[in-house]
C-alpha cells in the first residue's frame, strides 16, 4: 500500500516552521502496512514511527531533499492526519486545537477564572519541547 | 492541643442543635458521617489507636516547613506520627497562623465571630516539632540553605513550602495603599484603604468582621430604599487563581439571606462579575448554580475583571472581555478567535472584593518559584520538580484546583508518604488525584457540597445528588468541618 504525507521544514535562527506544500507518496512493505494499520488511530505514535523508520528517512534523503546537509524537517499530514497545529499554534487558534492540547497535556483549565490566553500560553510552553521531539534531523 | 477549643466548638453545636430539638447524634446520623465519632468526643481514643497501629519509619534527616497554616501544621503533625526520630522546624512568623480560614465566609455572613475562627499557631504544635517564629525571605536551594528576616539561616536535608498564598490588593487602581495581605494578621494598611463606604472583603479575618458590618450598614439602607431606586450589590472573582473559588458567591448568597431577612430583598439588585466565563469549572456545578441564580433573581456578567475602585465616586472599573471570530487559518483549517475587551464602569454601594491572588514574594523571586510564581510541583507527587528534596503543598503549591482545606487534606498525606519514601531511598509512590470540595453555601441554612477532582467531574464521597443543596450539608459545614480540620487535619490524623 501508499501512504501520502506532507512536510514542514524548519529554520533553526528563527525557530520557524514552514510549510514544504508538496505531497509525498511512499509505498509500504507488507510489514509497514501492517504497522500503518495498528499505529493509524494514534497520531503521535504513528508520527514516531515514521519518523523513526529507516525507509521514511532515506525517502526523504534521496527522493525529496537530496541536499539535505543540516536540514531539519517535521510531517505535517499523514494519510490526512494533520500534524500542523504541533508547529503552527498560536494563542489564537481555535477552539479545537484547544481542546486537542488540552487533552494531550492534562491541562486543566479553571474556567471560573482562567482566561482563554493562559492556556494559550501554557500549551506554547509545552510545545517548545514537544516541537524538538518532532524534528526529524537530516544531518 | 488544648481541649478548650473542641469543648466551646461543641457547646456551640449543641446550643444551635437543641433550638431543632437534636441531639448531636441524631444529627450526625442524619448527615450521614459515619466517621461521626470524632466529632462525638471520641478523639482521643480514636487518636490513640491509630498512633499504636502506625509502623514508623526510621528515615532520618533535618525537615524544614515554611509556614504553619493548615497545611505545614498538619504536615509536621503527620510526620511526627510516622517518623521515629523526627527531626522537624516550622518557621512561621504569625501568632494566629492556624485560624480557620474556611469561617471567613460565615463571619462575614454574621453566622460567627471573629473569635470563633481564632486559633493560635502555638496550642497546635505537634510534640517535638520546633517553631521558628521569624518570616523565611531567602532561598538557597542549591545549598540547601535559607535566611529568615532575622538573618538567622537555617539549613535543611529536606523542605516544604507551605507558605500559603497573598492576597494583591495593591493591584486595583484605587487601592494601591493596601499592599498585599494574608489572611491572618491585624490587615490595618487594607482596611484603611478599603475605608468605610460598603468596600469590603472576606479574605482576610479582620475583613471579614468588616464585611459583615458593611453589609448590615447596606442592608438597612436597603430597607429604606425602594424598588425603583435599588442599592446596588456587587461581588466581584479577579483573573488569578483564588483560595476556596466558592467563596466570592457564598459571600453573595449570604447576603441575599441577609436581605430576605431583613424584608429588603426587592429594594436591593445583587450582580456578580466574574472574570471567567462559566460559573464552576464543574458543569454539573455551573448548571446547578446557574439555576440559584435565576431562582434568586441575581444578575451575572461574565469576563469582567476588577482592575480599578473609586471610592469617591463609588464606581468599580472592569476590564470586561469578549472573543471575536477571527480570520480564517489557511493552515490549520480553521478560524482564528480574536480577544477583545474594553473597561465598564459599574456604579456600587455595596463592593464585596475578592482579591487578585498570588505566590508570596520571596518565592515567586526564588529559584523555587515558577515563572508564574507558584511553586511548581508534581502536581500527582507534589516534588518540586527541579529540587528533588524540595516539596510543597497548599494555595503555594501550583496544582490545579488545589486552593482548599479540601484538596490540602488529601494533599498532606501524600506528601508526608513521599517524603518519607524518599527519605528511604524508595520510589515515590503516593499520588494526588486532585480531589477538591467547596461547600456552597446557597442561603443561612443550605449548602451544596461541590465535590470533584482532575476528571472535572462530580465525585461526591456518599451516593446523593451532588447538585442538590441541602440542610445536613449545612448541619456539616458549620458544625463538622471545623472539629475535624482543627483536631483531625492538625493531630495529622484526618
Amino acid at each position: 500500500m501508499q501512504i501520502e504525507f506532507e512536510l514542514v521544514t524548519y529554520d533553526e535562527e528563527l525557530d520557524k516552521f514552514e510549510l514544504d506544500e508538496t505531497m509525498y507518496q511512499i509505498e509500504l512493505n507488507e510489514d509497514d502496512a501492517e504497522t500503518y494499520h495498528l499505529l493509524k488511530d494514534s497520531d503521535l505514535h504513528l508520527y514516531n514511527w515514521l519518523k523513526e523508520s529507516d525507509f521514511f528517512t532515506k525517502y526523504i534523503k534521496e527522493e525529496v531533499y537530496p541536499d539535505s546537509k543540516n536540514k531539519k524537517i517535521a510531517i505535517s499530514d499523514i494519510n490526512g492526519i494533520s500534524f500542523r497545529r504541533f508547529y503552527f499554534f498560536k494563542v489564537t487558534s481555535g477552539d479545537s486545537h484547544y481542546e486537542y492540547f488540552k487533552k494531550l497535556y492534562n491541562i486543566h483549565e479553571e474556567s471560573d477564572w482562567q482566561d482563554r490566553e493562559d492556556v494559550g500560553e501554557e500549551i506554547l510552553h509545552h510545545l517548545s519541547t514537544k516541537r524538538q521531539e518532532l524534528i526529524l534531523n537530516l544531518g | 492541643m488544648d481541649n478548650k477549643y473542641i469543648d466551646k466548638m461543641f457547646s456551640e453545636m449543641d446550643k444551635d442543635l437543641a433550638k431543632r430539638g437534636m441531639s448531636r447524634r441524631d444529627a450526625m446520623k442524619l448527615a450521614g458521617i459515619s466517621g461521626a465519632g470524632m466529632f462525638m468526643g471520641g478523639v482521643t481514643s480514636a487518636s490513640a489507636d491509630d498512633a499504636n497501629t502506625t509502623v514508623k519509619s526510621n528515615a532520618k534527616g533535618k525537615i524544614v516547613i515554611v509556614g504553619g497554616g493548615l497545611a505545614g501544621m498538619s504536615t509536621a503533625a503527620r510526620l511526627t506520627l510516622n517518623l521515629s526520630n523526627p527531626d522537624i522546624t516550622v518557621i512561621e512568623p504569625q501568632e494566629l497562623s492556624v485560624s480557620y480560614q474556611p469561617g471567613q465566609t460565615l463571619v462575614g455572613g454574621g453566622i460567627w465571630d471573629e473569635d470563633d475562627i481564632a486559633y493560635k499557631r502555638d496550642d497546635f504544635v505537634p510534640d517535638g516539632v520546633k517553631v521558628v517564629k521569624e518570616k523565611a525571605i531567602l532561598f538557597n536551594p542549591q545549598e540547601n540553605k535559607l535566611t529568615t528576616d532575622k538573618g538567622t539561616v537555617i539549613s535543611y536535608d529536606y523542605l516544604i513550602l507551605a507558605t500559603g498564598l497573598h492576597l494583591d490588593f495593591e493591584r486595583i487602581k484605587g487601592l494601591e495603599e493596601a499592599g498585599r495581605a494574608m489572611s491572618a494578621g491585624d490587615n490595618e494598611k487594607l482596611l484603611k484603604a478599603l475605608g468605610d463606604d460598603g468596600i469590603c472583603s472576606i479574605y482576610t479575618a479582620k475583613g471579614s468582621t468588616k464585611t459583615w458590618e458593611q453589609m448590615q450598614k447596606f442592608i438597612a439602607k436597603a430597607k429604606s430604599a425602594s424598588p425603583d431606586k435599588k442599592i446596588q450589590f456587587v461581588f466581584t472573582h479577579p483573573s488569578t487563581p483564588v483560595k476556596c473559588g466558592g467563596a466570592p458567591k457564598k459571600i453573595m448568597y449570604l447576603t441575599n439571606a441577609r436581605l430576605k431577612e431583613a424584608d429588603a430583598r426587592e429594594n436591593a439588585e445583587l450582580t456578580f462579575y466574574p472574570n471567567g466565563g462559566a460559573m464552576f469549572g464543574v458543569p454539573e456545578y455551573h448548571d446547578a448554580i446557574l439555576g440559584q441564580f435565576k431562582r434568586e433573581n441575581f444578575k451575572w456578567h461574565y469576563r469582567h475583571n476588577l482592575i480599578e475602585v473609586d471610592k469617591e465616586k463609588k464606581i468599580a472599573v472592569f476590564d470586561a472581555k469578549w472573543q471575536e471570530k477571527g480570520p480564517w487559518d489557511p493552515v490549520l483549517k480553521d478560524y482564528e478567535v480574536i480577544p477583545k475587551h474594553e473597561k465598564v464602569r459599574v456604579p456600587y454601594d455595596f463592593l464585596h472584593i475578592t482579591p487578585p491572588q498570588l505566590a508570596p514574594r520571596e518565592i515567586a523571586e526564588s529559584d523555587l518559584g515558577s515563572a508564574k510564581g507558584w511553586v511548581p510541583v508534581n502536581k500527582e507527587t507534589l516534588q518540586h520538580i527541579r529540587y528533588e528534596n524540595v516539596f510543597s503543598l497548599g494555595d503555594v503549591a501550583q496544582v490545579p484546583m488545589g486552593k482548599t482545606g479540601g484538596s490540602v487534606r488529601k494533599q498532606y498525606k501524600v506528601l508526608v508518604d513521599n517524603l518519607i519514601a524518599l527519605m528511604n531511598g524508595k520510589k515515590l509512590e503516593a499520588k494526588y488525584a486532585g480531589y477538591t470540595v467547596c461547600p456552597l453555601i446557597t442561603d443561612i441554612g443550605t449548602v451544596m457540597l461541590a465535590e470533584f477532582d482532575w476528571t472535572v467531574k462530580p465525585t461526591p464521597l456518599l451516593p446523593l445528588d451532588p447538585t442538590v443543596e441541602r440542610w445536613m450539608w449545612w448541619l456539616m459545614k458549620v458544625h463538622a468541618l471545623k472539629p475535624m480540620t482543627m483536631y483531625g487535619m492538625l493531630s495529622g490524623r484526618a
